[in-house]
């Protein structure tokens, strides 16, 4: 087995609101291997943009992390200084891609400089005498858009981002953020904003690109569909827990939690025309109120006495597959399901 | 026995920029934005008629100018047989009880200083000559209300207290206080997290059963008007490329553009990744469409004719129609 890139361990983080304390995440374990895609997925508000930010430490000033660790090719990205994850981190081993890349990208400044920049900063940082000059940057930064298949990346680099389309500000975006010494990737996100032969288009870069440098991608998304393509491993949270990890097949064909067989139940695509979609009764409850025991367990067609009370532990159920029911673990395999 | 509701004919609909003194002296002439050009289509009563395409191919512009939110250059849009495009205020008046409109945006929609008991009220204070007090008002709110599994205690809120999937539940309440015949939902789903959409996509069909209504459903999201329409077009830079019952349309694709469009489609499936045909580049823009088949840039099967001739739609059998030269030899 090779060695795993990242490893999420206990990571435990609040958000502190005045006298309101939000768990935002929740004794979250997982780990990403080297060149693996995994997939994260869950209703809005299941911690998972929070998870991706906590492990680039871009955490807003409420934000506490409680416990845990995070070990990025054996360091613990938690005991680093601000500078060192400037310098050695962010942008540069880890990067990440927004949803929005309008919001990412300065209005007013051509691709140019904003490329141009980074490579700067990256440059001045693995070598502070380097004597690189504005040209060789220019030339880098083409050489990177030619990547993301932007046609003629020579006079594209001097237009401004309201001269470009969303999908290839996407592409701008990835080419800032994929290098050859990127190992992590983390797409929040990424192709939500687009349209569908855009998406396939960019989730197609994305996964080639990443092959070609051997880099791991964090994807997060609440498009089950683009996960089931893109993904080796799914990780289903909810309400600042992992509730399901598993491989991409196992998970999506034989589901080992009521609350990822209801997801999948939900989905007009599978549901022929006429039939009747899941519609999962109540809501994801607000953080700082979450219900006893399971914190499904109010909306859970199948939860029992057990439920209310004892907070599921996620124990691997099969192999390499995790689940965190409390019945699925005392039954063994159960069918979800809801309709 | 099907009737028709909708005919549209031959719709064209377009706009202009560069029309103003600025550009008159400085800028480089007329530009024509061919946003809907030469549609003709027919929504069944009773049915789902599903609209698809990329953003900026005309399909918002087409629901709006049904409406004539926006005025169109030229053709026709017969409602019942009545065209709307020649309809004076007062019977645009009338024709807009029988026919609503779900926005996209539902936050946006509503008056953020009414509550919700007013923006549902709204229509029903419009009805000519029904006068009614302020205890049957109230009645009727809290009954369209429950009709959208929402609390009567709901009609003193005001529009930020609800979620969105809430909210977009007030927007179908309000469309549905006239009783309407016709409505054209505009993404009705759009930024909702699956289960919520669910439970959208449900109150939706239970209504249109109930109700009898006919519904436009205008998505980009092709999952769902194949789960949800029975007829469907799809359009590609302002115009139909294919059309037909959602079923041939999925089962007998003819037009590359919908092959591409549906391959690319991500699906949740156990077995494994699918194949899916990848356009090139991106859809081009609508001032300058370009000559002859406006998919020839993008289309793999891309040949001679097709640069220089506009393929026709033509009927496939069994009202399945396609634009496309490979179909038509």
């Amino acid at each position: 087995m090779s060695e795993p890139l990242l490893e999420v361990s206990n990571l435990t983080l609040d958000y502190n609101l005045g006298d309101r304390k939000m768990r935002a995440l929740d004794r979250i374990n997982f780990t990403l291997e080297k060149g693996e895609v995994l997939g994260v997925a869950g209703e809005s508000g299941c911690g998972k943009s929070t998870l991706g930010l906590a492990i680039l430490r871009l955490l807003p000033r409420v934000a506490e992390i409680r416990r845990g660790a995070v070990l990025f090719d054996g360091t613990n990205l938690l005991e680093l200084s601000e500078e060192q994850m400037e310098q050695e981190i962010r942008g540069q081993k880890i990067t990440m891609i927004f949803q929005n890349p309008q919001n990412a990208l300065n209005p007013v400044f051509r691709i140019e400089s904003q490329m141009t920049d980074i490579l700067r900063v990256q440059d001045r940082y693995q070598n502070p005498r380097s004597r690189k000059r504005r040209w060789d940057f220019k030339q880098q930064a083409i050489e990177r858009l030619k990547l993301t298949g932007i046609a003629d990346p020579e006079a594209r680099i001097s237009n401004y981002p309201f001269e470009f389309s969303g999908g290839m500000k996407q592409r701008v975006m990835i080419g800032m953020a994929l290098s050859s010494g990127t190992s992590l990737l983390l797409a929040d996100e990424a192709t939500t904003a687009l349209d569908v032969t855009i998406e396939a288009q960019i989730n197609r870069l994305i996964t080639e690109l990443a092959a070609e440098y051997g880099t791991s991608i964090l994807y997060v998304t609440h498009n089950l569909g683009v996960l089931s393509e893109m993904a080796d491993r799914i990780m289903i949270m909810y309400a600042g827990r992992i509730f399901e990890v598993g491989k991409t097949e196992a998970v999506f064909g034989s589901p080992r939690h009521p609350y990822s067989a209801a997801l999948l139940e939900s989905l007009p695509s599978r549901q022929d025309r006429g039939k009747r979609l899941l519609a999962i009764p109540g809501f994801v409850p607000p953080l700082d109120r979450l219900p006893s025991g399971c914190s499904f367990h109010p909306r859970c067609a199948f939860a029992q006495e057990v439920c209310h009370q004892a907070v599921p532990p996620l124990i691997e159920v099969d192999k390499g597959h995790w689940s965190a029911c409390l019945l699925d673990q005392k039954r063994g395999r159960q069918k979800w399901k809801w309709i | 026995m099907e009737v028709d509701l909708i005919q549209i004919r031959n719709l064209k609909t377009y706009f202009y920029q560069g029309k103003g003194l600025l550009s008159k002296l400085f800028g480089q002439g007329l530009k024509i934005v061919h946003a809907v050009d030469g549609v003709s289509l027919t929504i069944k009563k009773g049915r789902t008629f599903g609209l698809v395409g990329e953003s900026g191919c005309g399909k918002s512009t087409l629901g709006n100018t049904i409406f004539r939110l926006v005025e169109p250059l030229e053709g026709e849009i017969l409602f019942k047989g009545h065209d709307v495009v020649k309809m004076d205020q007062k019977e645009l008046r009338q024709f807009r009880q029988q026919a609503q409109i779900i926005f996209q945006d539902q936050f946006g929609c509503m008056n953020p200083r009414m509550t919700v008991g007013q923006i549902i009220a709204e229509p029903l204070l419009m009805r000519q000559g029904v006068k009614v007090s302020q205890e049957e008002l109230g009645q009727e709110v809290a009954e369209l209300l429950r009709s959208v599994n929402l609390d009567p205690d709901a009609s003193v809120k005001f529009p930020n207290e609800f979620s969105g999937g809430q909210a977009r539940r007030i927007g179908v309440a309000r469309a549905i206080a006239l009783q309407p015949t016709f409505i054209m939902a505009d993404e009705p789903t759009s930024g909702l997290d699956i289960s919520t959409a669910a439970t959208i996509l449900n109150l939706m069909q239970d209504l249109q059963d109930k109700m009898d209504i006919t519904y436009l459903w205008v998505s980009h999201n092709l999952n769902q008007v194949k789960y949800m329409s029975d007829d469907m077009a799809v359009m590609y830079l302002g115009k139909v490329v294919e059309m037909g019952q959602t079923k041939d349309v999925f089962e007998q694709m003819a037009h590359p553009y919908t092959k591409a469009l549906i391959s690319a489609v991500p699906k949740v499936d156990a077995e494994g990744r699918k194949k899916t045909i990848f356009l090139e580049g991106e859809i081009p823009s609508p001032i300058n469409p370009p000559s002859g088949c406006y998919f020839r840039t993008r289309c793999p099967y891309v040949f001679q004719r097709c640069e220089q001739e506009e393929p026709p739609l033509v009927d496939l059998g069994g009202e399945h129609y396609c634009a496309c030269h490979l179909q038509s030899n």
